[in-house]
């Protein structure tokens, strides 16, 4: 009974609403109720997805903190704000019915997350330049042709590239219009098809993975 | 120092080098003169003249957080500016949970166009969904499903300027700025599906996804990057923090392309010299 409830049942429930999704984006017009509800439910459950997500996290930490394993500390700040926000914000949400009318919450993200989430994607940089000089190196004509390509692109996207030589707008252009839509055009049409061979072994169940099944 | 040793610089040296450089613009700007690529100059023309009628709503969706704010709010604020101008209603939504902040900021940076207009009458804040592409299909077919209320807890029916916006027949166009693929879903939901007119403003590394969809037609303009904000601010006519960027858009870019240089130039020493 459970392996029947655990597969069969599941394969069911996908195909079912796999058919009648197609079904209304491909033969109808305007929106239908019975699609607008299993959306509604699609979203509810992606929702209740964030919570579990929400509970596994803070288990995790807990875990974490409880048995002092390495870099302990760091876990233990995660879990501090985790709870502080949980708590300002529902008291906010309670009271006033809007979750962000709390000093404290707001005070954590205007003054501790802004700045670091600022902060975190300018870093990049850092690592970008360095690795652009450890790793993009012309060992073969491939990687040349990658990389010519890459810094045509990049001088034509800074102002200074054009101010040096107007053709390095023209070249770039060439590359960025041209050059690589073809490949993407490419990617996006073959990973589209893939997408449709990878729904149907879906439905016909021989893709277990997308069961949460695969390494069973 | 043999040549052969530029191939064994330690990282650090570029981290100073970097850093100090990027110091340069802002200290004395230097103001490198900007083309309009045609994919922003559709953007542009899609949201001002007479593709945009008085009355009109659309949705702004914030689908990047603050660490992305370089790179897509300068194009949001200038669209965000175009369609008030134009007479427009906005629908503001987002999918990343810092959006307030971002919201907050819009309000920072449009000041002056937001200041005469009415919330629940000219604009809406209907805050945060989640749902990935399923929430947004569910946005085309029933907005108020989605939304009950606004952010600020309105309930959907009291809030005057969504009287009659039901579904993506009431929506003009939609303008999604993305660090992900928002704008890809809303190209399938909305577009692909409805016919819808939508926009993309993305972070610089999304544009090699984003330039073909415009060039098929699924998008009707695209803004990549500072770069995109930067000549967005151009043709508005009012410079801010993308055309500030710019500069050190160039620097950064110019010293890339001299350490892929200087690398190569150590590894081909290396080659030539016979060391392995």
């Amino acid at each position: 009974m459970s392996d029947i409830l655990k597969r069969e049942v599941v394969y069911a429930i996908t195909g079912i609403i796999t058919v009648l999704m197609l079904l209304e984006y491909f033969f109808f017009d305007t929106s239908q109720a019975w699609a607008e509800a299993l959306r509604t439910w699609a979203v509810i459950i992606y929702n209740i997805s964030l919570f579990l997500g929400a509970i596994r996290l803070s288990i995790a930490h807990s875990v974490r903190i409880q048995e002092k394993r390495r870099d302990w500390q760091y876990s233990g700040i995660l879990m501090a704000i985790f709870v502080i926000q949980l708590l300002t914000g529902l008291a906010a949400y309670i009271t006033t019915g809007v979750a962000t009318n709390n000093g404290i919450y707001n005070w954590l993200f205007n003054y501790v997350y802004t700045p670091l989430g600022a902060t975190l994607y300018p870093i990049t940089g850092f690592y970008i330049f360095s690795a652009a000089y450890r790793a993009f190196r012309a060992r073969n004509i491939d990687a040349a042709l990658m990389l010519i390509a890459g810094c045509l692109v990049m001088l034509k996207n800074a102002p200074v590239g054009e101010a040096i030589w107007i053709g390095f707008a023209t070249l770039g252009n060439w590359v960025q219009f041209t050059a690589q839509v073809p490949g993407m055009r490419t990617l996006a049409i073959v990973g589209a098809l893939g997408l449709i061979a990878f729904g149907f072994r879906a439905l016909l169940g021989k893709e277990r993975g997308f069961y949460a099944g695969g390494g069973e | 120092m043999s040549l052969g040793k530029l191939a064994d610089i330690d990282r650090r040296v570029f981290y100073w080098i970097l850093f100090v450089a990027l110091m340069v613009p802002f200290l004395s700007p230097i103001g490198f003169p900007i083309t309009i690529a045609p994919n922003t100059q559709d953007l542009y023309d899609g949201i001002t003249g007479d593709e945009v009628n008085e009355g009109d709503v659309w949705i702004v969706n914030f689908g990047y957080g603050v660490s992305a704010w370089s790179e897509c709010h300068p194009a949001v604020t200038v669209c965000t500016k175009a369609l008030f101008r134009e007479g427009a209603k906005i629908i503001f939504t987002g999918i990343h949970v810092d959006l307030e902040l971002t919201y907050n900021k819009l309000r920072d940076t449009c000041s002056e166009d937001f200041a005469d207009k009415v919330y629940g009458e000219d604009y809406v804040f209907l805050g945060y969904m989640t749902g990935g592409e399923s929430v947004v299909a569910q946005l085309a077919s029933n907005i108020k499903s989605v939304y009950p209320a606004d952010h600020f807890g309105t309930p959907y029916d009291d809030i005057p300027m969504l009287e009659g916006v039901v579904d993506h027949s009431d929506i003009a166009g939609v303008l999604s700025s993305d660090t992900g693929d928002y704008g890809g879903h809303f190209m399938t939901q909305w577009q692909g599906a409805y016919g819808s007119k939508v926009a993309e403003i993305g972070i610089a590394m999304n544009g090699s996804t984003d330039l073909p969809r415009w060039q098929a037609g699924n998008f009707f303009g695209v803004s990549v990057g500072s770069r995109g904000g930067a000549e967005l601010e151009l043709l508005i006519g009012e410079l801010g923090e993308a055309t500030t960027a710019m500069d050190s858009i160039s620097v950064s870019h110019l010293l890339l392309i001299l350490a892929i240089i200087i690398g190569n130039i150590g590894v081909l020493t290396e080659k030539l010299g016979g060391k392995k």
